[in-house]
C-alpha cells in the first residue's frame, strides 16, 4: 500500500476558544487531486494553512511522508507550499517575487530559466513582466504571479484556497490548465478548495465536504439550514417560497442542518407514487457536472432556492432524458435525514 | 521687508565666499546629527521591528511609553542630559558638556523614541498576509524576520526621516548641552538663534537657506532609495 503523502489523525483547531475544524482522520494519496467544498466558514482555508504548516494544530497531529510535522519543519517546509486565497506580492519586482522561494532553498541554478517558465506556465510573458514591479499587476495577473512563484518550486504539495476567486474566466482557465500541468509533470499533490464545484468534480480524485468545520461526506449530500417548524405529526417542517414543504424528524434545535444523502429524481407529469415515509418534491435541474472519479453526473436540482444534489450513472441521464432546465420529481427518506 | 531681501543675497554671499563661520557651523551641524541618527536608527530600528513584530505581556505599556517619549520636549532632554554630563553628574568624569559627542547623546535621545515608535507602526501595519505568503514559500523563523523587516522597509524609512528632521532642526539640546561654542559646537540653529538676537539676519537666513538644502538632498537620496529597492 502506497505511503499517504498526508495523514491528520484528530485534528482540532480553535481561534478564541471556537472550534472552527474537527477532523477526526483524513488521508491524502500522493499525487492525488483531492477538492474541498463547502459553504464560507466550514473550515476550508483553516485545513488548508494547517496542511500548509502556516499555523499549528490546537490539537492532533499531521503526518507529512509519515512524519509528524509542525510549522517550519524542515523535512515539509520545502515540498509544500499553500496560495492563499489572497496571496499578497512582496514589494519587489515580478522576477524577484517568483525567485524568492527558490532562492530561500539556494536553489540558484538556472534561476532565470525557471523563473521565466513558471511565468510562462500562467500566460505571462517573462519579457512583458518580469521587470514590473508589484503594483503594477491587475488582480488576475498578481494572482498568476503569485502562483508562479509556487509553480517554480516543483513542489511535492500545492494548496490552493479559492485559486479562481475574484479573477476573469480568461485567468481563471490559465490557472486551472498552469495547476493541473503541476501534476502532470512534476506529480504535484494538488489539495485545492474552491466554489467552482464543476471544476472540482471534473478534476479531483475525491472530494471533501466540509461543514462547520467537520468532514460532511463527499459533496453530493444537501444540508438544509433552519428554522424548522413543528408539525401536528410530530415532525418538523421547513416552508418553501413556493409553497412546497420539506419536511424532516424533528431536530434536536429548530436552527439544526438537516443532511439529505438519499435522493431520487424521475421524470413525469403526475406527482409519483411513494411510500408513506417519503416527501415529494418537485424542482428543476439547474446544472450537471460529469465527476472525473466515479464517471458519474452530479446533478443540482433547485428546489424553489434550495440546491439539492444527486448523483447518478451516466446512462440515466441518456435514458432518462434528464437535461438542465427539465423539470422533475425528486424524493427522500424522511427517516434517512441525519443532523449537524 | 528689505532686510530680508537683503539677508537673502547676504546669505548667497556667505555660502559663495565660504564663510568660515557659516561653514563650521554647517559641518558641527552635520556631524552630530549623523552620529545621532545613526546610533538612533542602529538602536531603534530592531527594537521598534519587535515591538511591532511579537505579542508579549506589557507591549501595550511599553507602546504609550514609547508614543510618549516621542513628545519629548528638548529642552527638557537637554536638562537631563546636561545634568548627567556636568562635572557634578554621574558621567562628569567623561567630560563630554559642551562637545559634539555630548549632543549627539541628547539628539539620540531625541530620536530615538521617534524611530521605536515609527518602525512599531510600520510593522503592525504590515499586510498580515504577508507572513503566510513568506511561510508558505519555505522560509524558516530566520528568513521570516528578516523577509517582513525588508518588507517594512518603506514605513521604517519614512519614520528616519521624520527623527532626521527633529533632530537637525532642534535647539534645546544643543544650546544647553553644546552651549552654542563660536568653531566648536554652535551648530546651524543654535547659530541662527543668536545672529537674530543680534540683528545679523544674513547669517540666519544663510544657515537656514542650508538646513532647507540638507533635508531636500536626504529627501531626494530617499527618494531615490525607494524608487530603486
Amino acid at each position: 500500500m502506497v505511503l499517504p503523502i498526508y495523514e491528520i489523525r484528530s485534528l482540532k483547531h480553535s481561534y478564541a476558544d471556537q472550534t472552527v475544524l474537527a477532523l477526526e482522520h483524513l488521508t491524502v494519496q500522493p499525487a492525488s487531486i483531492v477538492g474541498l467544498i463547502g459553504p464560507n466558514g466550514s473550515g476550508k482555508s483553516t485545513l488548508l494553512r494547517l496542511l500548509g504548516l502556516i499555523e499549528r494544530p490546537t490539537e492532533g497531529k499531521i503526518f507529512f511522508n509519515g512524519l509528524c510535522v509542525e510549522p517550519f519543519a524542515y523535512e515539509a517546509r520545502f515540498q509544500i507550499t499553500l496560495l492563499p486565497q489572497e496571496p499578497l506580492l512582496m514589494k519587489r519586482s515580478v522576477f524577484r517575487n517568483v525567485s524568492y522561494g527558490l532562492k530561500l532553498r539556494g536553489n540558484q541554478n538556472n534561476l532565470i530559466d525557471r523563473v521565466n517558465a513558471a511565468l510562462s506556465l500562467v500566460g505571462l510573458p517573462s519579457e512583458n513582466f518580469a521587470r514590473r514591479p508589484w503594483y503594477a499587476l491587475s488582480g488576475g495577473e498578481a494572482q498568476r504571479v503569485a502562483l508562479a512563484a509556487r509553480l517554480a518550486l516543483r513542489p511535492k504539495v500545492l494548496l490552493l484556497d479559492e485559486p479562481t476567486a475574484g479573477v476573469d474566466a480568461a485567468s481563471a482557465q490559465l490557472i486551472k490548465e498552469a495547476s493541473l500541468r503541476a501534476r502532470q509533470e512534476s506529480g504535484t499533490t494538488l489539495i485545492v478548495a474552491s466554489h467552482d464545484w464543476e471544476w472540482l468534480y471534473e478534476v479531483c480524485d475525491e472530494v471533501i465536504h466540509l461543514f462547520k468545520g467537520r468532514k460532511l461526506g463527499t459533496g453530493r449530500e444537501t444540508v438544509v439550514f433552519g428554522p424548522w417548524q413543528p408539525r401536528e405529526d410530530g415532525d418538523c417542517q421547513k416552508v418553501l417560497p413556493d409553497g412546497q414543504l420539506i419536511i424532516v424528524p424533528k431536530p434536536s434545535h429548530p436552527h439544526a442542518c438537516a443532511v439529505i444523502d438519499r435522493v431520487a429524481i424521475a421524470r413525469g407529469d403526475k406527482n409519483p407514487e411513494v411510500k408513506a415515509e417519503q416527501v415529494v418534491l418537485s424542482g428543476i435541474i439547474s446544472r450537471m457536472a460529469l465527476e472525473h472519479a466515479s464517471g458519474d453526473v452530479v446533478v443540482t436540482i433547485l428546489i424553489a432556492n434550495v440546491p439539492f444534489s444527486v448523483c447518478l450513472a451516466r446512462h440515466r441521464i441518456s435514458s432518462d432524458g434528464f437535461y438542465p432546465g427539465c423539470r422533475i420529481w425528486l424524493s427522500y427518506d424522511r427517516p434517512a435525514v441525519k443532523w449537524i | 521687508m528689505d532686510f530680508i531681501f537683503e539677508g537673502f543675497l547676504q546669505a548667497l554671499n556667505l555660502l559663495a565666499s565660504g564663510n568660515a563661520e557659516t561653514y563650521s557651523a554647517i559641518i558641527a551641524t552635520v556631524t552630530v546629527s549623523s552620529y545621532s541618527i545613526g546610533c538612533s536608527l542602529l538602536i531603534g530600528i530592531p527594537f521598534g521591528f519587535c515591538l511591532g513584530y511579537f505579542d508579549f505581556n506589557g507591549k501595550k505599556s511599553i507602546r504609550t511609553v514609547v508614543d510618549t517619549l516621542m513628545a519629548l520636549p528638548t529642552v527638557f532632554i537637554g536638562l537631563l542630559v546636561y545634568a548627567f554630563l556636568t562635572h557634578r553628574g554621574p558621567l562628569g568624569n567623561f567630560g563630554l558638556l559642551f562637545t559634539l559627542p555630548g549632543i549627539a547623546i541628547g539628539q539620540t535621545i531625541l530620536a530615538l523614541p521617534i524611530v521605536i515608535g515609527l518602525s512599531a507602526t510600520a510593522v503592525e501595519s504590515m499586510d498580515q498576509k504577508l507572513g503566510v505568503t513568506i511561510m508558505s514559500l519555505g522560509a524558516n523563523r530566520r528568513q521570516l524576520f528578516f523577509s517582513s523587516l525588508w518588507e517594512s522597509r518603506h514605513g521604517i524609512l519614512a519614520g528616519a526621516i521624520a527623527a532626521y528632521g527633529r533632530v537637525m532642526t532642534e535647539v534645546g539640546i544643543s544650546m544647553m548641552v553644546g552651549g552654542n561654542i563660536k568653531w566648536h559646537t554652535r551648530t546651524i540653529t543654535t547659530a541662527i538663534a543668536l545672529e537674530t538676537n543680534k540683528g545679523q539676519f544674513g547669517m540666519g537666513v544663510a544657515l537656514g537657506l542650508v538646513l532647507l538644502a540638507i533635508a531636500f538632498c536626504v529627501n531626494i537620496s530617499v527618494s531615490f532609495l525607494r524608487r530603486r529597492y
